[in-house]
């Protein structure tokens, strides 16, 4: 590449000769060489082949002309080989177009531009010029526009071509090159080459010709840059963009840019596309169709005083543009567009127009209501495809904006009343993740009393998804608060968009409230599906995330697990659970001490119920007492169990059979352990792991196992005194207050 | 294969309020048939709180003819519409009335040859014109009712000959809720009912300029049952002012085949019927509120009084009625029917029938 670029900036200076890729070897090219070059080119016979045409004086015969042969034939040569460099296009292009030699070698010309890199726009614009005076043959002229569409993405600047557009839309009127002087005026338009006259030109064209796709397209252009000045609806089913004229020169062309290695934009494909196939859609659906992005007609009321300039969104294609025109663009005429362009929805979230919001608000809540609410088509087109995608959408849309609509709020509080549970359930639970806080007065009839509902009557795989999104719901909560609570201000706004106002305290109760009603349902959730072992999973997934609601979010509140939770994981026989139970006791030890220690440095803190610290030092007595201290000790807790009850059982020493070796999570550790410790012995007796060396072994291999929460737990409760006999000796290091 | 039964009955005079198990269903369930398949809650977040009244004005006559246009009146009158819900309407602004008419006609002209386009000036076989109908208003914040029409010549039209109205419509807000009017920001017009009378061609043609060019929506809207039988109660309360000359009504029953049902009322039962309801409720009532209850009728003495009527029926028949629906109902003052088609027949009456229509509508809003 950098050789080919060196070579044709040293054909600038040489003005009669062409590149020779060998000659040029590398970028230190010193004086020597470069009259060396210059030498080899001179004697190149490419370069003198161009030389000849360039040179060749009008009205030359051609016919019997030895060295027209000859010279063309290399040049052929060159071009189907490596394709010809720039200047060589100028030369070639400028000899067949001036019909120096008569009209017959032009096709044969023409059929050998084959570009190696670029193509001179100054080469495209003295053809054209050609092309108006002189005598070409129309079936030629045809054959070199179309040879500029091909080229087209090759030229090297457009700005002289689209100075002289008026010019090139002036052979509109020639009947065969129409199609094509169409395509390539579509492919030059900018806004300001939109003229009345041109349409009034356009439109008598149609009426001659009938409804031709080019024409239309080209208006359509038109349109979309002025649509005050054209009417036009688009048919629906309209061939997508125009055809492709690259046939004589396609192969050729992709050969030579393979060979050339060339990183130039793939062969030219300028077909356009108006709309996307889904425009087609069977018109039944029409209310999920999210409308095409199309600029406002009707806008003399708006801007008529102030008659700025400006972009119609739909014109804008990539950041940048959108960043440079931020101050003057223009919302299309349907909000609903936005929704399919991520470009769009970034404007929409940096200017933060409430009419604008409301209108995307009024067409997704209508879209919604009308498809899964009223059914106005009898429902005959729920689950769909389109239904899936519309939803699709705006879950990514939401995801892109981090918050959701309000019209899919509100849609989502009538609708889980009538959700079955099952249609579209990953995309309405995404939904519903997305809710903003809610008031804790309106929570329960909002969410809470159709969820409970869905809950208990659906399978745990749906038990499952509610909890994982109603984790990423109170996540995203407490990011917004961690976003938006001002460290002085208490008041929070969290949803600029809906606009709700809370307190501080307004948002604790209503964080409060979604923890309980996940307990309640956690709890229950647990019992009917016999502690569904992925289940599970997602509840101390939630719990993960309440646990660290001070440290990690900032938000002086601490809810402890419900008792229904805490023990099914704490005697839970997959050692995950117990595993992640530790951890999140840690977790929450963790966020108590910090938020006491703040209590203590700061006077305003929040204060924390003894109530939570009663809970929490229950449980950790209790857990380091089962697990580590053999015993069964209930401290005034919650759950009772009568000592004869347990006798009953006539489990031998019930006491112990929750410590780490005899949890049945772990029993498979502790028999495991105990052969690779005593690989000899015949009897097993695990309970040779209690004493004090073997323990710490033990304890070792379970952390080596992955255990990481366990780990945590235990360093941070426990501090053993290495000495002591059989761990009994081992002290809590609680915070019991 | 429908088996159509008749019936013409006189109500006894002596009717007495018959209390009966089924008393009716829930006000709540019938609201959630107004909504559609909607759930219970009235209650959306940002914008609504509202749901379908419980209590009205009677309706009084309302001399309208002084303040609206009478040829408008008659081109409101008289014309069966279809009904359906519009989302407010961004920037839309009254006095742009001529300019929406041409780019409508336009529009409807690019549409009919699509693919030609069109030049905005250009005149077209189609005429379309904007009007405002003049005081078609209750309260200041209600939005001037909007009368569309869209002419047209015959295909084989001589030069003279006048074009003829092909297409008529019209946008109107009466009563509509206030405080979803003020909740909306000032570039949007709130206009919730749209009728349309005229090819279903046009109708999509209309309706797609209005999305694009205001950005709002339209939705079908039914006339539920509940609304049914208030415009039940609300014309027979006015027999003594207007006859309304007979009470039909037609119910659907869910049997197999499907049973229709006309149920046609002397206009004197009725209204004896109704007033004995209104009698008994306001005696039920009786403590302070009496003044205030002459002119308000609450959905309890609707429901009690079409119990009444369903009661009569199943004496003479066996037919409980309340086991049907109620899918037509047509007075001399007018008819409805529950796909959404109403028409109105007596100009005095049509305030009270649109300020319920207009509920009707707005409670279909999505937010």
């Amino acid at each position: 590449m950098a050789a080919k670029l060196n070579a044709s900036e040293s054909l600038d200076c040489s003005d009669s000769s062409s590149s020779n890729d060998q000659s040029v070897s590398n970028r230190s090219s010193n004086r020597v060489a470069e009259k060396e070059r210059r030498k080899n080119e001179a004697e190149d016979p490419f370069v003198l082949a161009l030389k000849y045409f360039s040179d060749v004086e009008a009205g030359t015969p051609h016919q019997g002309n030895d060295d027209f042969e000859n010279n063309l034939a290399l040049v052929e040569k060159v071009a189907y080989s490596r394709g010809l460099p720039p200047e060589a296009i100028s030369i070639m292009l400028e000899f067949a177009m001036s019909l120096r030699m008569g009209t017959s070698p032009v096709v044969r010309v023409l059929k050998c531009l084959i570009p190696a890199s670029v193509v001179p726009q100054d080469a495209i614009v003295r053809a054209v010029v050609w092309l108006g005076i002189s005598k070409i043959t129309a079936g030629t002229q045809v054959l070199f526009i179309k040879w500029v569409l091909t080229i087209f993405d090759m030229i090297d600047a457009k700005d002289q071509l689209r100075a002289v557009y008026g010019f090139i839309f002036s052979f509109v009127t020639d009947e065969n090159l129409c199609p094509f002087i169409c395509h390539l005026l579509y492919l030059l338009t900018r806004k300001e080459s939109v003229r009345v006259f041109r349409v009034r030109k356009l439109l008598d064209l149609q009426s001659k010709l009938g409804r031709q796709p080019f024409l239309l397209h080209l208006l359509s252009l038109y349109k979309v840059f002025c649509p005050e000045l054209v009417t036009l609806s688009i048919p629906s089913r309209m061939r997508s963009g125009f055809r492709n004229h690259n046939s004589p020169w396609k192969s050729t062309l992709i050969i030579v840019q393979k060979r050339n290695g060339s990183q130039l934009a793939s062969i030219v494909n300028p077909a356009v596309t108006l709309k996307d196939k889904t425009s087609s859609r069977k018109r039944k659906h029409w209310h999920l169709e999210i409308p095409a992005l199309s600029s406002a007609v009707n806008k003399g009321a708006q801007t008529e005083p102030s008659r700025r300039k400006v972009v119609p969104l739909v014109q804008i294609q990539s950041f940048a543009q959108l960043l440079e025109n931020m101050h003057r663009v223009e919302l299309p005429a349907q909000m609903g567009s936005l929704l399919g362009s991520s470009l769009a929805l970034q404007y929409l979230d940096c200017v933060q127009d409430e009419s604008a919001l409301l209108r995307l608000n009024f067409w997704l809540g209508y879209a919604l209501h009308e498809e899964f609410l009223f059914c106005s088509d009898g429902g005959a087109s729920q689950n769909s495809e389109e239904a899936l995608q519309l939803l699709d959408k705006l879950l990514s849309a939401h995801h892109f904006l981090q918050e959701g609509f309000s019209s899919s709020e509100a849609f989502l509080y009538k609708f889980l009343n009538v959700w079955d549970g099952s249609l579209l359930r990953p995309q309405i639970l995404g939904l519903l993740s997305n809710i903003p806080v809610v008031p804790s007065s309106q929570i329960g009839q909002l969410l809470f009393e159709p969820l409970m509902q869905l809950f208990f009557t659906s399978s745990p795989f749906f038990k499952c998804g509610l909890m994982e999104s109603l984790n990423n719901m109170l996540r995203k909560w407490l990011t917004w608060h961690s976003v938006y609570a001002l460290e002085d201000d208490l008041d929070i706004s969290l949803n600029s968009h809906t606009s709700i106002n809370m307190t501080l305290s307004g948002f604790k109760d209503s964080v409060m409230e979604l923890v309980h009603f996940v307990g309640r349902l956690a709890t229950i959730g647990l019992q009917l599906e016999g502690c569904h072992s992925l289940l599970f999973n997602f509840i101390l997934d939630f719990y993960e995330t309440v646990c660290d609601m001070f440290l990690k979010y900032g938000l002086p509140l601490i809810v402890m697990p419900p008792t229904g939770v805490f023990y099914p994981a704490l005697f839970a026989t997959d050692p995950v659970s117990v595993d992640r139970l530790a951890y999140i006791m840690y977790r929450y030890k963790v966020n108590l001490t910090s938020a006491k220690s703040q209590e203590k440095l700061t006077e305003q803190a929040f204060h924390i119920s003894r109530q939570t610290f009663r809970e929490f030092n229950n449980y950790l007595v209790f857990m380091v007492n089962c697990l580590w201290n053999s015993k069964m000790i209930h401290l005034g807790t919650d759950i009772q169990l009568g000592e004869e009850l347990l006798l009953k059982s006539n489990v031998p020493q019930y006491w112990a059979s929750f410590d780490l070796i005899h949890h049945p999570a772990f029993m498979n550790y502790a028999v495991d352990f105990h052969r690779r410790c005593w690989p000899g012995r015949k009897d097993m007796d695990i309970n040779s792991i209690k004493h004090s060396k073997p323990w710490g072994w033990y304890l070792e291999y379970l952390f080596t196992q992955g255990y990481d929460g366990l780990k945590l737990f235990i360093q941070s409760n426990i501090s053993r005194q290495l000495p002591a006999g059989d761990g009994q000796g081992d002290k809590l290091s609680t915070d019991e207050r | 294969m429908e088996r159509h039964q008749t019936s013409v009955t006189r109500t006894p005079l002596n009717s007495v309020v018959v209390q009966r198990r089924s008393k009716s269903k829930s006000y709540r369930q019938s609201y959630r048939s107004c909504l559609g398949a909607t759930s219970r809650l009235g209650f959306t977040p940002a914008l609504t709180a509202q749901r379908l009244n419980a209590s009205r004005r009677a309706p009084k006559s309302h001399d309208i003819t002084k303040k609206v246009n009478p040829e408008h009146l008659n081109l409101l009158m008289k014309t069966e519409w279809q009904l359906s819900y519009v989302t407010p309407l961004y920037q839309f602004r009254h006095t742009q009335l001529k300019s929406y008419s041409r780019q409508l006609s336009a529009f409807i002209a690019a549409e009919k040859q699509q693919g030609f386009a069109v030049e905005v000036d250009g005149s077209h076989s189609f005429r379309v014109s904007f009007s405002v109908v003049q005081g078609m208003v209750e309260t200041d914040h209600d939005a001037e009712t909007i009368l569309i029409q869209i002419h047209s010549s015959p295909a084989f039209a001589r030069q003279d000959e006048p074009q003829k109205s092909v297409w008529r419509g019209c946008l109107t807000c009466i009563n509509g809720n206030p405080d979803y009017i003020h909740s909306l920001l000032k570039d949007f017009i709130c206009l919730p009912l749209f009728g349309s009378s005229g090819p279903q061609g046009l109708t999509s043609l209309v309706k797609s300029w209005f999305q694009q060019t205001f950005d709002c929506y339209f939705g079908p809207l039914e006339i539920s049952n509940t609304s049914l039988q208030w415009l039940v109660a609300l014309w027979t309360n006015c027999h003594t002012e207007s006859n309304i000359q007979h009470l039909k009504m037609i119910w659907t029953l869910p049997a197999v085949p499907p049973l229709q049902v006309t149920y046609s009322v002397n206009p004197e039962d009725a209204w004896e019927l109704w007033s004995s309801v209104r009698k008994a409720h306001q005696e039920e009532n009786e403590g302070g509120e009496k003044a205030k209850d002459e002119a308000i009728v609450d959905i309890e003495e609707v429901m009690r009084f079409m119990q009444c009527l369903k009661s009569h029926f199943y004496r003479h028949f066996r037919l409980d009625l309340s086991a049907g629906s109620l899918d037509q109902v047509s007075t001399a003052l007018g008819s409805a029917k529950s796909n959404g088609r109403i028409k109105i027949l007596n100009s005095k009456y049509m305030i009270t029938t649109l300020t319920l229509l207009t509920e009707c509508a707005l409670l279909k809003m999505p937010i």
